[in-house]
C-alpha cells in the first residue's frame, strides 16, 4: 500500500475499464473486487449493448455506465473506454473482463512498470506462473501458435497474446482512442505497438476461471479465428505509414 | 420477325439505363455510385447493337467462342464492383461505430450532469420511477 499512497502525492489518474457483454451475474462481484483491492483508481463499465441487466447492476454498484445501444464487439467497446480514458485526461488505463477472470489486487503490479517508464503497455499473463487456471488443449494450442507468430513478428517472446488485462500509459490510451481494431484486437495491437516503437512487457498474475456466462470457444472456431488473426497480424506487419 | 438475343439485350440495356436514371431521379440511389451503373448500361447496349465489336475484341485476345468475352468482362466487373461496395461498407462501419461511440459518451456525459444536479435535490418517489423508466 505504500506504493499506493506515493501515487497519490503525484496526482496519476488511474482509469480501469471494464467492458462487460451480458455479465449481470459477474460484474457486482468483479465491482467489489476491484473496491476491496484498495487501488486509488476511477472505474468505467462499458456494457457492450448486453440484453440483460449489466448496466443495472453496475450502476446500483456506484460505478460509471457507459451504455452502448447495440453490441459493437469487444474492440469497439474498449475503444469507447480509451475514448473516455482520453477525454477525462486519464494517464493511465487498465482494460479488466467484467467476466471475473482477471484479479484486480495484481493492478498495483501492473501499472509499476507504466510509473517507473521501463514500458508503455504491460500485460498480465497467465501463462508465466501456473496457479488455478486451467484451459484446453485446442486453446493452448492456439496461444502457443500466436505467442510464436508475435515472437517472429516483433521480436517480443509475449506468451499470453490473448490476454484482455493490461495497462497502459497516456501516449497509448490517446493512440488507442483514434486507431484500435474492431477485430480481434488483443493480439492485432501488439503488432501495431510494435510498429509504432512502443514498449510492451508481460507480467505473471493469476486468473480465475470465469464467474458466469459461458465462453465461445469450440475447437473449430478456435481453427478459424486462428487463420483469420493471422491474416489480419500479417498484412499488419507489412502496413505502412498511418494504422488504423 | 424472331425475337433474337440481339433485340433482348438491347431492351434489357434500355430498361436498365431508365432503371437507373429514375433511381437518381428518386434519390435512392446517389449520383456517384450511379455513373458506374450509367456506363455498364451503355456498354451493354452497344454491344447489342453491334455484335461485330464483340467478335472484334475476342480475335483480338485469340478467344475462339466470341460471347466468351462477355463472360469474361461481366465477371470481372462484378468482381471489381463488389471489391468497391465492400471499401464503401468498410469505411461506412468504421463510421457507425465512432458515431456509436461519441454518442454513448455524450449520453454519459448527460446522465452525469444530470445525477450531479439531483444530488442537490430531493427527489421523489415518483420522479425516481419516472427516471428508472426512462
Amino acid at each position: 500500500m505504500s506504493d499506493m499512497s506515493a501515487m497519490d502525492g503525484q496526482n496519476i489518474k488511474i482509469l480501469v475499464i471494464v467492458p462487460a457483454f451480458n455479465e449481470e451475474k459477474s460484474i457486482s462481484k468483479v465491482i467489489r473486487s476491484l473496491y476491496e483491492s484498495g487501488h486509488n483508481v476511477d472505474m468505467v463499465v462499458v456494457d457492450d449493448g448486453s440484453y440483460d441487466n449489466t448496466s443495472k447492476v453496475a450502476e446500483k454498484n456506484g460505478v460509471k455506465v457507459l451504455k452502448l445501444p447495440y453490441n459493437l464487439g469487444i474492440g469497439g467497446a474498449v475503444q469507447t473506454g480509451y475514448l473516455y480514458a482520453k477525454e477525462n485526461n486519464y494517464d493511465i488505463a487498465i482494460q479488466l473482463d467484467g467476466d471475473g477472470q482477471h484479479d484486480p489486487a495484481y493492478i498495483g503490479d501492473l501499472i509499476a512498470p507504466l510509473l517507473s517508464g521501463r514500458a508503455d503497455m504491460v500485460i498480465g499473463s497467465r501463462y508465466v506462473k501456473k496457479t488455478g487456471y486451467t484451459s484446453k488443449l485446442s486453446r493452448r494450442i492456439g496461444m502457443l501458435f500466436f505467442s510464436g507468430l508475435i515472437t517472429l513478428l516483433t521480436g517480443n517472446p509475449i506468451k499470453d497474446t490473448t490476454s484482455g488485462f493490461r495497462a497502459v500509459n497516456r501516449n497509448i490510451l490517446e493512440y488507442f482512442a483514434d486507431n484500435y481494431p474492431s477485430d480481434y484486437p488483443e493480439v492485432d495491437v501488439l503488432v501495431r505497438l510494435h510498429k509504432k516503437k512502443f514498449k510492451v512487457m508481460e507480467i505473471p498474475v493469476e486468473m480465475k476461471e470465469r464467474q458466469g456466462g459461458t465462453s465461445s470457444i469450440t475447437p473449430l472456431r478456435s481453427v478459424y479465428y486462428m487463420i483469420k488473426v493471422s491474416i489480419v497480424l500479417l498484412i499488419n506487419s507489412i502496413r505502412s505509414g498511418a494504422l488504423s | 420477325m424472331i425475337i433474337n438475343i440481339y433485340l433482348l439485350s438491347i431492351a434489357f440495356s434500355v430498361i436498365f439505363l431508365l432503371i437507373v436514371v429514375e433511381l437518381v431521379r428518386k434519390n435512392k440511389l446517389s449520383e456517384k455510385y450511379s455513373l458506374l451503373w450509367i456506363l455498364f448500361g451503355f456498354a451493354i447496349l452497344i454491344l447489342s447493337i453491334s455484335p461485330v465489336f464483340i467478335e472484334k475484341i475476342s480475335a483480338l485476345i485469340d478467344i475462339k467462342y466470341a460471347p466468351s468475352v462477355l463472360f469474361v468482362f461481366g465477371l470481372l466487373f462484378l468482381i471489381v464492383y463488389s471489391l468497391q461496395i465492400t471499401i464503401v461498407l468498410s469505411k461506412q462501419s468504421k463510421r457507425i461505430i465512432r458515431l456509436t461511440q461519441e454518442i454513448t459518451l455524450i449520453k454519459g456525459k448527460i446522465e452525469e450532469d444530470r445525477l450531479r444536479n439531483s444530488k442537490n435535490k430531493v427527489i421523489s418517489k415518483e420522479e425516481q420511477a419516472d427516471n428508472e423508466a426512462v
